[in-house]
């Protein structure tokens, strides 16, 4: 067993492997990376292009930034350059790296300059690494180059550093993605003295910036962070050469970071320290935020935190995940465990802010819990600010005016009320009419209106009741103590009043999401099949998550796509990849996960009780699905799954049934003709022996009516034969009706003359209109067809008489036998048409064949006409079938012989 | 004497019409029931000498009707039945069926069976010392087997085998009961075994081993050993 485990060890990692593959197909990203501008990172990238060139390689320069030095400019002779496109951008005239020119040219090699620049806004991504993720998509290879200031994980080191805010940042992942890393290296010293020399650009706008940036301590530090972010990758591509050569560890730490987060100001801080403990630990780290189960109303601020929280943190390429529960500290052991994390990252403050998240007790809480794991907490720093790149607007700002509307209008409608009883009758506790006024104020808006409220009420009161009145004077201590009131009352019914709207506001949210998920799960259990419940399931999510939805169902060893909503939604090859991802996984795919996102769609699996039963993708916007849509999203995915694991269960047992049921129906078939073909055999043998071997000792009589016998079931399988033989021309379509003109009441008649003859002593009655007109078909069919149903009349009408009616009904003529028999429940009455169906027990124990009605109806159809059954027919029993023909014209009839 | 009373059970109406003469003529007295309860009722009350039993009938399965005589007498009973129905064969037989015929079939067949049957169960009363058949005779008090008066030698199990077929001379024993008795009732489905012995048997005693005239084989059914007509 042991050695088994470790021969599956040292097989090369599938998902190491994978990754290369998919490597293969895309261009190569070389990053030139440098600690600080005037490196010479430009320099050395044209240097290696020319020496490439000279080589024969299909190499050209999309952008190169010469900054007007001729040493670099040089380089440039005898490479070829793409001609730049010009922007228009804010009145001015930008010259921008041409995208669809490179790609356009598709070069082996492409060189574009100054990975962290941000491209003027309406180009089609906002960022230039972006482009050149498209250019390796299109597998181009690319040569760029990059401070390592720009880096987003270091953003805020350098700051700190520094004291220069970057806005020009690239995701980590890039330069973790790239393929080569070429450190362009420069001693400080060098550099600063190149500085002075005039030989590094900078802007203008950035010559205040220069001196504070281009002091020895800072490039020290720069060229510091560079050299170890080199050392990093170096040491990673080390393990991924490890992995898919097998070669044993230990290549890994095993760390494995779990980062707390809220949608508090300390978070960012967090996710760029955990950022860099992971990085440095070479460790997977997996972003939680954990969110109150009973909260279900969060503030679009907090969200819009929370997403831009995760944005970067995927950016810093970090897992996210969002967790509901209401014990934060169990939820974070929970996941970790879970998760295997060894090393727990969470924001500690020792004072009150987001106390729902970190309240002074969390971090204790954690670390006197979480056994064996470590617990890293991340403090924030007093003295800086933290540079933040997008302040969110406090909420509650907008509606201030409306809150002092408010209380203005309740104290105005107060003191009118007040004055006018004050003229009727002097009250002395008038002042209570301004606790009204307040608490009006708290329950329409809130604590600031109620604040507002209570103020103008202290004064208005002051104003209009107190002698002396129109004056201001508060003195008195009644006075004061009214305030006092008004303010306290404020306080408290302007908590109530607001944590009552948001109740309100909880039960309207609840109560949608529970009647849209109530109509979801009524439309679902009303199908059966598997089809509609992905149409339902699709039209319901698009039309409660807003967004485009796909979905997608395993067939044989891929997936097809079984539903979209809007039908013009369609799928790239990235989408595929990642829903085939998905399916094999079992996990979340796509847009905004770890895999495969620039596919535009977020895909889902849909697990049922008995596996994966789809796949779900939903298309995403730059907005994320808030709590309440994820947690829809997923309860409706959830019963899509259940739904659809039904409807394939149903479906297979429905197969199996009907398999079974046509075994049945076959060995019933081939014992009833079996037994119809024998019986007369049967008899006919064995009279025929007894005639032979015992003929003399039998009487007279007994010898011919053992004849007669042999007479009438020769004569009885000859019919079963001849109906046989007669199915088989239908069934093969070889059934060529004559088309002459018949007397309907001539071959009526005759069929019931042959019929009472088969069947002496049963009464068969007729009905003939005297001027049928004639039709057109074959007589000796139209015969047979009677013959067969009279045959069944007389089987099934028990003693009761056969009536057979021939009329002529508008345009048909139309030719009934009736009998009255038990008749035939409705759930039959359309099988009886079928071939060997017959009333009464499948195994060959009731008096027919079970092909005379089938018959019947082959030749009708044949002829032109229509046959169909009725039951019950008179009085409550019996079996009326009726035939149809179209009547033939009289005159054309005399011209045809 | 007496004619024997055969009680003949079948629904089809035109085979009663046949078989009753040719019965009445073949020397028997005929009583005719159509479904399984007039068959009971029957047996019960015209005490008839043997049963002809269709199994195909309309109120109850044929086999039900054997399982209930074999509760109360050992009546002869002889199947009709057709001959896709091997498995219902079978079954009817161990569960004490006597002997079956296929349908259709000619009246000297049948009679033969009926003789068979009837003689047997004259016989089962005073088990028969020894049976004699193609020039075979088998003396079951010394043991002995000779074949046109030489002495033929058999392994026990062989010997366990010729006597049970001839215990049930002119009618088929099925493989299954041949199984359990000879080998016991763990190998009832060990098939094989018979084929093996069966075909050591015939090499012994039949005149000529591959178109055996003395041990018959009944397809899918079981062994039926051949006696003399007289």
């Amino acid at each position: 067993m042991a050695d088994d485990d470790r021969d599956d060890n040292r097989r090369p990692d599938p998902d190491a492997l994978l990754a290369l593959a998919e490597k293969d197909r895309r261009g190569k990203l070389t990053v030139f990376l440098g600690a600080a501008p005037g490196v010479g990172k430009t320099y050395a990238m044209l240097t290696r292009a020319g020496r490439l060139k000279a080589e024969g390689a299909d190499i050209v320069v999309g952008l190169a930034e010469t900054h007007g030095r001729s040493e670099t400019a040089a380089l440039l002779d005898g490479l070829e350059a793409l001609p730049r496109t010009r922007v228009a951008h804010r009145g001015r005239v930008l010259e921008e790296f041409d995208l669809d020119g490179a790609l356009a040219r598709h070069p082996r090699i492409v060189v574009v300059d100054e990975l962290a620049h941000s491209n003027p806004e309406g180009s089609r991504h906002p960022k230039r690494h972006q482009d050149i993720e498209e250019l390796i998509a299109a597998g181009i290879d690319v040569w760029t180059a990059l401070n390592i200031q720009h880096l987003e994980s270091l953003a805020d080191l350098v700051a700190q550093i520094t004291g220069v805010t970057v806005r020009e940042r690239v995701p980590d992942v890039v330069l973790k993605k790239a393929d080569e890393v070429v450190l362009v290296d420069l001693p400080p010293t060098e550099l600063i003295e190149r500085l002075k020399e005039g030989k590094v650009y900078l802007p203008e706008s950035a010559s205040r910036a220069v001196d504070r940036f281009f002091r020895l301590g800072n490039l020290t530090a720069l060229r510091e962070l560079a050299l170890r972010r080199t050392a990093d990758r170096v040491d990673d591509q080390m393990v991924d050469y490890l992995k898919q050569n097998a070669i044993e560890g230990p290549w890994a730490t095993g760390e494995r970071l779990l980062v707390c987060v809220g949608p508090d100001d300390l978070s960012e801080k967090v996710v760029r320290v955990a950022s860099r403990l992971a990085s440095g630990l070479n460790a997977p780290w997996l972003v939680v935020s954990i969110e109150r189960a009973d909260r279900e109303v969060e503030t679009t601020v907090r969200l819009q935190r929370m997403e831009g929280l995760f944005r970067l943190a995927e950016q810093l390429g970090a897992e996210t995940r969002r967790v509901v529960g209401n014990d934060f500290v169990e939820e974070i052991l929970k996941l970790a465990r879970r998760e295997h994390a060894t090393q727990i990252v969470i924001g500690a403050r020792r004072h009150h802010g987001w106390t729902r998240f970190y309240s002074p007790s969390l971090p204790d809480a954690l670390s006197r819990r979480a056994a064996g794991l470590g617990v890293y907490f991340v403090t924030p720093d007093k003295k800086e600010k933290l540079p933040v790149p997008t302040r969110l607007s406090p909420p509650g700002v907008a509606s201030f005016r409306q809150s002092a509307l408010i209380a203005v209008a309740f104290t105005g409608a107060m003191a009118a009320v007040g004055k006018m009883i004050d003229m009727v009758a002097e009250l002395p506790n008038i002042s209570l009419l301004f606790l009204l006024a307040v608490l009006g104020a708290a329950v329409m808006g809130g604590y600031v209106s109620a604040f507002i409220a209570a103020v103008l009420s202290a004064l208005a009161y002051n104003f209009f009741f107190i002698d002396p009145l129109h004056t201001f004077t508060i003195t008195a201590p009644h006075e004061v103590f009214a305030l006092v009131v008004f303010l306290t009352v404020a306080i408290i019914a302007g908590g109530f009043a607001s944590r009552i709207k948001e109740q309100a506001e909880v039960a309207r949210v609840r109560a949608t999401a529970l009647q849209s998920l109530y109509d979801f799960s009524r439309k679902l259990s009303t199908t059966a099949k598997a089809d509609d419940a992905i149409w339902v399931a699709v039209s319901h999510l698009q039309a409660s998550l807003k967004r485009n939805i796909v979905l997608l169902l395993p067939d044989k060893s891929d997936l097809k796509v079984a539903a979209v909503w809007p039908p013009d939604t369609e799928l790239d090859v990235t989408d595929f990849t990642a829903a085939r991802w998905t399916r094999d996984k079992q996990e979340q795919a796509g847009f905004g996960t770890g895999t495969l996102p620039n596919s535009r769609f977020e895909f889902r699996p849909l697990m049922g009780p008995h596996g994966l039963v789809g796949v779900c993708g939903i298309q995403q916007t730059d907005v994320r699905l808030d709590i309440n849509a994820e947690r829809a999203l997923s309860a409706i995915l959830d019963q899509t799954a259940i739904a659809l694991d039904r409807a394939r269960l149903s479906e297979a047992s429905l197969e199996q049934a009907a398999r079974l049921e046509g075994e049945r129906y076959r060995e019933a078939l081939l014992s009833s003709i079996s037994h119809d073909l024998r019986t007369p055999l049967a008899t006919i043998m064995g009279a025929v022996t007894s005639l032979r071997q015992l003929g003399d000792k039998m009487t007279p009589e007994s010898r011919v009516d053992l004849l007669q016998s042999i007479e009438e079931e020769g004569s009885r399988m000859s019919r079963f034969v001849g109906n046989l033989l007669d199915m088989t021309r239908i069934e093969a379509g070889t059934l060529k009706p004559k088309s002459d003109w018949v007397d309907v009441s001539d071959v009526v008649q005759s069929a019931v003359e042959r019929a009472r003859k088969y069947f002496p002593g049963r009464l068969i009655e007729t009905g003939i209109a005297p001027d049928l007109p004639l039709v057109e078909g074959d007589s000796v069919l139209l015969g047979q067809v009677l013959f067969n149903l009279l045959d069944n009349a007389v089987k099934y009408g028990g003693d009761e008489p056969v009536n057979v009616y021939a009329r002529r009904d508008g345009a048909d003529v139309l030719i009934s036998v009736t009998d009255l028999g038990k008749g035939i429940p409705p759930a039959e009455i359309d099988r009886i048409f079928e071939k060997f169906y017959r009333r009464g027990k499948p195994d060959g124990r009731s008096p027919g064949t079970g092909l005379g009605l089938s018959i019947a109806r082959g030749f009708v159809e044949a002829m032109g006409g229509k046959i169909h059954a009725e039951s019950p027919a008179l009085k409550k029993k019996g079996t009326r079938i009726v035939i149809r023909f179209p009547a033939g014209d009289k005159t054309k009839a005399c011209k045809t012989p | 004497m007496t004619n024997e009373r055969i009680l003949v059970v079948d629904d089809e109406p035109q085979i009663q019409r046949f078989l009753r003469p040719a019965l009445k003529a073949a020397g028997y007295d005929v009583v005719e029931a159509a479904t399984g309860g007039e068959a009971l009722k029957a047996v019960a009350t015209a005490a008839p000498d043997l049963v002809i039993l269709d199994l195909g009938l309309p109120d109850m399965d044929g086999k039900e009707v054997i399982a209930s005589l074999r509760g109360w007498t050992t009546i002869p009973i002889i199947i009709l039945s057709a001959r896709e129905r091997e498995s219902e064969k079978i079954a009817a037989l161990d569960l004490g069926a006597d002997d079956y015929i296929e349908k259709p079939f000619g009246i000297g067949e049948l009679t033969a069976r009926i003789r068979n049957a009837l003689r047997h169960r004259e016989r089962s009363e005073a088990a028969p010392a020894t049976l004699s058949t193609d020039g075979l005779v088998i003396d079951t008090v010394r043991r002995l087997v000779s074949r046109d008066d030489e002495a033929v030698r058999l392994t026990p199990k062989e010997y366990d085998l010729l006597t049970l077929l001839a215990r049930h001379a002119g009618r088929v024993v099925t493989h299954k009961t041949l199984l359990t008795s000879v080998w016991g009732p763990a190998h009832g489905e060990d098939l094989h075994y018979l084929r093996v012995f069966i075909g050591q048997l015939r090499q012994k005693i039949e005149r000529d081993p591959t178109h055996p005239a003395i041990v018959r084989t009944e397809p899918g059914v079981g062994y039926r050993l051949v006696v003399d007509q007289e």
